[in-house]
């Protein structure tokens, strides 16, 4: 497979898996944000989703060039803000059109109905925001569906599904990292009601609040929530499933490339999924998870680079 | 529904002067006695939709970046008889094969310019010669594989050339896709198993591309890609289309590279090599070390390459000479000159400012005529002369004379029109042809086309890039006509 379309198709299943998580951050973030009074009455409820979706201090800026915007309208459909949902979409959407000979006709056209959809809509912050984020994440789903069963299975689908783990992997950990800059109000303690409600919309944000309470008796809590986003082998958003798979599709992407070339990211992968297997759920307490979180984010960073320096863009030394 | 038509001075395809439906359209206009109005128009927003979701689109450069537009689509057809369609065929074939002839010689012995068949002027003085073409000859002496000819029926109902399109000619994917389109939201209008299908295309242009294939490698082996100079170009939808619907990979020029005269493809499996590319990029920017050093869309090495036969270009370089504006008023000589054989598709009358008799006849009617610059295309720079003002014509004579090499003119032609549905009515629409010709071992044409059709009022301009729109063409399998 030529290798800008298997790094194509890479950022392709990474994108769409963004536009998901923000869709789903900025659910709960704008209910949430109804429900405290308003969506500029807690501004620390989108200060987190924004600065996960890598926008901090854009909102800013946005503010002053525009000072009506709403901080959903930034996250969701402004086309200034580089990590709005918008601008993510627009850009799985021209990389699809670009691999448009790689794609079934079924995949092209539900990313450009979805396209669409969203150029049509706004604004973000009247009623009926239910219904368009449902509407995106049942799109991004159909997409995938549509791909895993229209697509010809070779290595492209690899290239596809490592994107997505990667995504969430990044995503999760994101999310999870989220809570730590939303300090509690005085007089609330680890663990009290508004403690349980920061960490329930983690969950949320996650989309792993049913199954959360499927295999937790005991009402979210930081150290079960962070274990569960992490430590989980069955929850398909965890860092370790995320890791697995991506690590799982690597292998099958790279099966007959030469592995001199491979094996770099390989034995990245095979590490990082060693060391979450045999972690120490100590080192996910209140105190010490944001340090691990950071650590867990440089080694996705790194491996991406490599990805790019070692598969996507290699020059050759020599040929023949 | 279509007494009030009002048909314009040339001939409508599907009316006649006293408005009863041609033979070819009897039998869909019998289907579309029972519509009314806003039948076609709902017919013709589904349609639209259609388009639109599936990214029928091309690209708008004077836009924002990047922004797309469907192509206007009419959903009311062109439909050509079967005995008519086989002289346009025939006539098609005729004047690819005088093309190709002319080439082979303009890069080989230019016995041409010997015989007084082309002036010197003409020959060297446009942009398309290659020089890099001197004394190499293509596999099977084939160097214009995919060409689209413009076509207009005129005032008096005979069909007639008005361009050759031999470089990069585009619009093929629209002919394929208005199909699917019309079967989708019209299929109660079709004659029954009377209109040829033009599905075969994408398998027709593998083959042609593989024919003429380097020696070296066999036909199995063949490694053929499309190259596009990327997605923002014009065309790109086309160019995706042609690489889905071929089965082979669509490259831009930083996924190729050139070592030791081979063609290799950058792959995550390593380099593969290549053997035939089908170039969508023009001549200037293949190769940045033989033609212009900045181009970042072509591929260093690969001039030589092709030189060396390792690799085959479709089309060949330097084929802009067949189908330069100036160079088109010889053609129907070449056919003379080359095959032995009358034209059986005239040209339109041309004048070239060039040749000095023609260049005063010229100046003496620029009122009356439609004058071309030879470096454009896409409809830009035409001033038609009954149109324009004394001073645009008095402008436009103190720039023919002061470069003469890039003028043409030709008498207004009244050419044929299709009822087209613009605001609630249905109007009469000038519109053009442009067939697909490939060329491998022999030739072979679409049988349909590119119809395109002004949609402006008033206007003789059909170019998507003016405002054009197009329509699907159906060519009758058996003839249906109904003497009379």
């Amino acid at each position: 497979m030529l290798s800008r379309v298997a790094e194509n198709l890479y950022w392709f299943g990474r994108n769409l898996e963004r536009v998901e998580n923000i869709s789903r951050m900025a659910e709960v973030s704008y209910f949430a944000s109804v429900e405290a009074g308003g969506l500029d009455a807690d501004p620390e409820i989108w200060d987190a989703v924004i600065t996960a979706t890598g926008g901090h201090g854009r909102f800013d800026e946005a503010r002053e060039a525009n000072p009506d915007i709403s901080p959903s309208e930034f996250l969701l459909l402004s086309t200034e803000n580089p990590n709005s949902l918008r601008s993510t979409l627009n850009y799985a959407r021209s990389l699809a059109r670009q691999l448009r000979e790689h794609l079934s006709s079924d995949v092209w056209e539900e990313i450009n109905r979805l396209y669409l959809e969203v150029r049509r809509a706004g604004p973000a912050d009247g009623s009926g925001m239910a219904e368009f984020y449902d509407s995106v994440r049942r799109s991004i789903a159909a997409i995938f569906g549509l791909f895993d069963n229209t697509v010809q299975l070779d290595e492209g689908r690899d290239w596809f599904r490592c994107g997505i783990f990667m995504e969430r992997a990044d995503m999760t950990s994101r999310i999870i990292d989220a809570k730590s800059y939303v300090a509690l109000p005085a007089g609330q303690t680890v663990g009290g009601p508004v403690d349980r409600v920061h960490w329930t919309s983690v969950l949320r944000s996650a989309g792993a609040r049913q199954a959360f309470r499927m295999t937790h008796r005991a009402p979210p809590s930081g150290p079960a929530v962070a274990a569960m986003l992490v430590l989980s082998e069955r929850f398909p958003r965890s860092l370790r499933f995320c890791v697995r798979a991506f690590r799982r599709h690597y292998e099958g992407a790279t099966a007959l490339t030469p592995p001199a070339v491979s094996v770099h990211v390989s034995r990245e992968l095979a590490l990082l999924d060693l060391d979450l297997s045999s972690l120490d759920e100590r080192r996910l307490t209140e105190e010490r998870l944001h340090d691990f979180l950071d650590t867990f984010q440089a080694r996705l960073i790194g491996i991406d680079e490599h990805l790019h320096e070692q598969i996507f863009r290699l020059i050759p030394s020599s040929v023949g | 529904m279509l007494s009030a038509y009002e048909q314009l001075a040339g001939p409508d395809e599907m009316l006649d002067r006293e408005g009863r439906a041609r033979p070819a359209y009897a039998e869909f206009a019998s289907r579309l006695a029972s519509w009314t109005i806003d039948d076609i128009d709902v017919r013709q927003q589904r349609a639209e939709l259609e388009m639109l979701t599936g990214g029928i689109t091309f690209t708008v450069y004077e836009d924002d970046a990047g922004a797309e537009r469907i192509f206007p689509f009419s959903i009311l057809p062109r439909v050509v008889a079967a005995a008519e369609w086989r002289m346009i065929e025939t006539g098609l074939i005729q004047r690819v094969r005088a093309l190709n002839a002319f080439l082979a010689d303009v890069y080989s012995s230019q016995r041409c310019i010997s015989d007084g068949v082309i002036p010197v002027d003409v020959l060297f003085g446009g942009a398309g010669l290659s020089l890099r073409m001197v004394d190499f000859e293509p596999p099977l002496g084939v160097y214009a594989h995919i060409v689209g000819t413009d076509l207009i029926r005129d005032q008096d109902g005979h069909f007639r050339v008005i361009e050759d399109n031999a470089r990069t000619p585009s619009g093929v994917s629209y002919v394929i896709e208005n199909r699917r389109v019309m079967l989708n939201a019209v299929p109660d209008l079709f004659p029954e198993g009377a209109v040829q299908s033009v599905d075969d295309y994408a398998e027709r242009l593998l083959e042609t591309l593989i024919a003429v294939r380097p020696e070296h490698v066999s036909h199995d082996e063949t490694r053929v890609v499309i190259l596009t100079p990327g997605g923002y170009n014009s065309a790109y939808f086309e160019h995706a289309f042609l690489a889905r619907e071929m089965g082979v990979e669509l490259v831009e020029g930083h996924d190729l590279l050139v070592h030791d005269h081979t063609v290799y493809l950058r792959a995550t499996t390593g380099l593969e090599p290549v053997h035939v590319i089908y170039r969508r990029i023009d001549d200037d920017f293949i190769d940045p070390l033989a033609f212009r050093p900045d181009s970042a869309l072509g591929v260093a090495g690969l001039a030589d390459a092709y030189r060396a036969g390792r690799v085959t270009l479709a089309n060949a370089p330097g084929v802009g000479v067949a189908d330069d504006k100036v160079v088109y008023r010889f053609v129907p000589d070449f056919i003379r000159y080359y095959l032995g054989e009358e034209p059986i598709l005239p040209n339109i009358e041309t004048y070239a400012a060039v040749l000095p008799e023609d260049m005063e006849r010229m100046c003496a009617n620029l009122d009356q005529l439609v004058t071309k610059p030879a470096g454009e295309s896409g409809g830009y720079g035409i001033v038609i002369g009954p149109q324009a003002s004394d001073e645009e014509l008095r402008a436009l004579e103190e720039r023919v004379r002061a470069d003469p090499r890039n003028w043409i003119a030709q008498p207004l032609q009244e050419f044929s029109t299709i009822p087209t549905l613009l605001d609630g009515k249905l109007r009469a629409r000038r519109s053009d042809l442009r067939p697909f010709i490939l060329t491998g071992e022999s030739s072979w044409v679409l049988p349909g086309g590119l119809t395109r059709v002004a949609l402006r009022d008033g206007s003789y301009i059909v170019n998507s890039s003016q405002g054009g729109g197009s329509k699907d063409t159906w060519v009758l399998r058996t003839p249906l006509e109904r003497d009379g």
